[in-house]
């Protein structure tokens, strides 16, 4: 049995638009690189044991980004985030390194909010009408939003999984932020949030022009929010 | 420098292949540097990506400290209509430059169909697209890559072409422009191309003039500058022990076509394939030691973090000491996660042993490459497999597991009759049923691929007229009948991209204003078929004038000067010639690498020798 580790890593402006697949290709090829002791399947075609916690969006980047990765051997938890940082491309740093103990859940299983920051560019004298569109958003009791995927058509409450949007003015336009709960039947991603605000709120915003960061990945429960690291 | 709006990069597929920053990249400053290259590749990312010879020249200039080189592909159509509605220039990946602030434009030619990618590209960097038109702030356009050794259809768009191997000429023209722009630029432009023409292997196409006879064949392409010498070539690296490789290479986050380790054995192949222009363009072979091979492995490993190493070549079977080298780069790095492939097999039981030891996991598909259907045509061609070869190694792969097999076929071939073509149906299906034989059951998967013969400059069938398009599909149609077996797929390509290959493979400097009138017109990416616009082409030949068919179909006389008589790849044209003759008495001629010198020219002519480690 391999030691597990959790590492919180990010994924920066420099690469934004790669998609998760590839992000995290990219880590794995730097976890080769680094010559860390990476414990692999069995069978003919060993892959690494690698797990990330949540799948982001092309688009996207991140300031809290987690994966389990298990070693065959005991190193320092310093000394696998020393090695990975050395071997990562830009845009992708270690923020921290803990060892896990045996029989821990899965991370994809347990984070169950995500957090982000959505830089809004706007006019100044949009400004008004973008902070109206998003109060009445945060006052309203439903937000119905028609999901469209390859897979079909599904429409949902935003408000299910978005309970309320904070906006602040930055130079250049509204930066909102806001916290999404993943659920066992699913979740929004902020693109949809934003897209809805568009639609169904009057935001007079280009979606496409907005830039996405998520913030945070927790467990969330009645009293409080852990984050992976601290679980 | 140009950094790509948000909003563009939402709005387009694959926005990675834009935005850089990859594992390996390397960005210099460019203040620091005295000459600046933009490679440039004419087709999208992952293609370009893939390509071993553009890792290798990145690698050339940027260990170079008074040189950069600098990345850039084709933009994908969704892209370009941005940049052109953005109004932002093509750009490199790196440093996010205009493409037009560089020293030096590098194109690869791989392909014939990429040339309007070419202009398409110079057009997107807003940089004139013929060199005539070039102002002194302009950069140098250059191209180099197989096509090259027919540099005349681009002549107008080029201002030099480098033949053959590049990693050491790329060096000389590094130099070259550095000096250049130390001594303070003399005589400008026009200055820096007659010291380029003195580079090896350098062709300056506008200090030559082509000359036409009353019937439409060529005169004669004669120097008209002291700089320029009479005939150009190729320039060839002796050693390949002594060559640069590229072991730090760009590691893409996008997944490319050929995304792994690429590590070459040896260059060229001397099976002398009549139709194979890459058999005689990197003559003679050239192999790696294992103990090289080994170390680059391992560097390569170490610097990018893939896990499969994939054994390229021409030929990589052929490689001396194949099995050695694969049983120690698998012993080596089976505990590090890393597994080793074999792209090209030979048709042998000895191929099928190492493909099984390389491809334990994937039992999906074996390729083979029979190329015609009958002994006599293979005769022709030249192409020393038999079908007792064939028979047994698909004998020895249904044994070792797999199901199923590809076989690459190609009509159109000199002296081909429709019973050639009913020998491919009749292969194949002698294939499903050694299956059958073998495994005693049904459920063989043979996918059959047709490919129309394209005559290429620089090999024994440079002279052959091209079977017309309507001949290609008679055959094509006659084929469709034959294959009525479920178990045998079939697939064939479109005449008319053969078609239009063969016009601008063996093409003069007329072609150029064809190229022009197609692409403004909208042609683009015509490799790919969604892209192919076939009536675009057929417009601009009427619109300039230039019968295709003088190209494509015409039998040249053996007495023709042909339009790349003055590159040479350093085997001599009677060679050629004498091959042509002995193709058409479908008479072979052995591999030269173990045995008897043929006396193609090129290892006299070259001052090179056949370097194979396996040679007692
Ligand atoms: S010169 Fe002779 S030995 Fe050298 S490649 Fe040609 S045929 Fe082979």
């Amino acid at each position: 049995m391999g030691k597990k580790y959790r590492l919180a890593i990010t994924k920066g402006e420099e690469i934004r638009y790669v998609s998760h697949l590839d992000y995290m290709r990219a880590v794995e090829r730097a976890v080769r690189r680094s010559k860390l002791p990476a414990a692999y399947s069995e069978g003919f075609n060993p892959h690494m044991k690698l797990a990330f916690a949540s799948a982001l969006s092309v688009g996207v980047a991140s300031e809290a980004e987690y994966l389990d990765i298990e070693l065959t051997a005991e190193v320092d938890p310093a000394a696998v985030g020393g090695a990975l940082a050395r071997e990562l491309p830009p845009g992708i740093a270690v923020r921290g390194v803990r060892t896990m103990g045996a029989g821990r859940a899965a991370l994809m299983a347990v984070v169950n909010l995500a957090t982000y920051r959505i830089a809004v560019p706007l006019p100044a004298a949009a400004l008004d009408a973008a902070e109206a569109a998003i109060a009445a958003f945060n006052a309203a009791p439903a937000a119905p939003y028609v999901k469209e995927s390859p897979k079909g058509r599904r429409e949902i409450d935003v408000k299910n999984f978005v309970h309320s949007i904070a906006a602040a003015r930055r130079p250049g336009g509204l930066e909102l932020t806001l916290a999404v709960r993943i659920t066992p039947a699913g979740s929004v991603k902020p693109a949809e949030v934003l897209a809805m605000l568009v639609k169904y709120f009057g935001l007079s915003a280009d979606p496409d022009a907005a830039l996405v960061t998520r913030t945070g990945l927790f467990v969330a429960d009645g009293s409080g929010r852990v984050a992976p690291l601290d679980l | 420098m140009t950094k790509l709006p948000p909003a563009v990069l939402s709005r387009v597929a694959k926005p990675a292949r834009y935005t850089g920053q990859e594992w390996g990249s390397v960005t210099k400053d460019h203040d620091k540097v005295d000459a600046t290259f933009a490679l440039a590749f004419p087709d999208v990312y992952e293609v370009g990506m893939s390509h071993l010879g553009l890792k290798i020249l990145y690698h050339v200039v940027n260990r170079r400290p008074d040189a950069a080189a600098e990345r850039v592909y084709a933009p994908w159509p969704d892209m370009e209509a941005e940049l052109r509605r953005e109004g932002i220039p093509l750009h490199t990946l790196e440093s996010f430059r205009p493409v037009a602030a560089f020293d030096i434009v590098g194109f690869t030619l791989q392909y014939e169909l990429s040339y309007t990618n070419i202009l398409n590209m110079l057009d997107l960097a807003g940089i004139p697209l013929k060199s005539a038109d070039r102002g002194e702030e302009a950069p140098l356009v250059i191209a180099g890559g197989p096509c090259a050794f027919n540099a005349e259809p681009l002549a107008d768009f080029i201002d030099f072409f480098v033949l053959g191997e590049s990693e050491e000429a790329l060096d000389d023209v590094a130099a070259a422009v550095a000096a250049w722009k130390k001594a303070g630029k003399p005589g400008g432009r026009r200055g820096l191309l007659a010291r380029a023409a003195g580079i090896g292997g350098v062709y300056v196409p506008a200090f030559y003039e082509a000359r036409y006879n009353a019937d439409g064949t060529l005169a004669g392409v004669t120097a008209t500058d002291p700089a320029a010498p009479p005939a150009i070539t190729k320039r060839i690296v002796a050693d390949l022990e002594q060559a640069p490789y590229p072991t730090r290479p760009v590691v893409p986050f996008l997944e490319v076509v050929h995304d792994r380790i690429m590590l070459e054995l040896f260059r060229g192949c001397t099976r002398g394939c009549r139709f194979c222009q890459a058999g005689v363009l990197y003559r003679p072979v050239r192999e790696r030691r294992p103990e090289t091979l080994l170390r680059l492995a391992q560097e390569l490993v170490d610097n990018t973090g893939y896990n499969e190493i994939s054994l390229t070549s021409l030929s990589s079977a052929d490689y001396s000491c194949l099995k050695d080298v694969v049983g120690r780069l698998i012993d080596q790095f089976q505990g590090q996660g890393v597994s080793v492939s074999l792209p090209s097999l030979r048709i042998d039981s000895f191929s099928i042993e190492l493909a099984q030891e390389v491809q334990k996991v994937r039992k999906s598909g074996l390729t083979f490459a029979p190329e015609a259907g009958t002994q006599r045509l293979r005769d022709v061609i030249n192409k020393g497999v038999t079908e007792q070869d064939l028979e047994e190694a698909v004998g020895a792969a249904f044994r070792a597991g797999w199901s199923g097999v590809k076989l690459y076929f190609m009509i159109g071939l000199p002296t081909e009759t429709d019973d050639d073509i009913r020998g491919i149906a009749a292969l194949a299906h002698r294939v499903r049923d050694i299956y059958r034989e073998v495994t005693g059951k049904r459920g063989a998967r043979v996918a059959v691929s047709v490919s129309s013969f394209v005559p290429k400059p620089h090999t024994p069938f440079q002279w052959y007229g091209q079977n017309s398009m309507d001949e290609l599909e008679r055959k094509q149609q006659l084929l469709r009948t034959l294959f009525r077996d479920r178990s045998v797929t079939f697939s064939w390509h479109d005449a008319r991209v053969s078609f239009l290959e063969a016009v601008f493979a063996r093409g003069d400097r007329r072609l150029g204003e064809v190229l022009l009138a197609a692409w403004r017109r909208g042609a683009k990416f015509d490799g790919w078929s969604e892209y192919f616009k076939f009536d675009v082409w057929q417009e601009a030949f009427r619109e300039t004038g230039v019968d295709p068919l003088f190209y494509a179909a015409r039998e040249r006389g053996a007495a023709e000067i042909l339009p790349w008589d003055h590159l040479s790849a350093g085997v001599d044209k009677s060679f050629l010639r004498r091959e042509y003759e002995q193709a058409l008495a479908a008479a072979p001629t052995p591999d030269c690498r173990r045995g008897d010198c043929r006396a193609c020219g090129v290892c006299q002519g070259l001052g090179v020798d056949i370097i194979d480690w396996g040679t007692p």
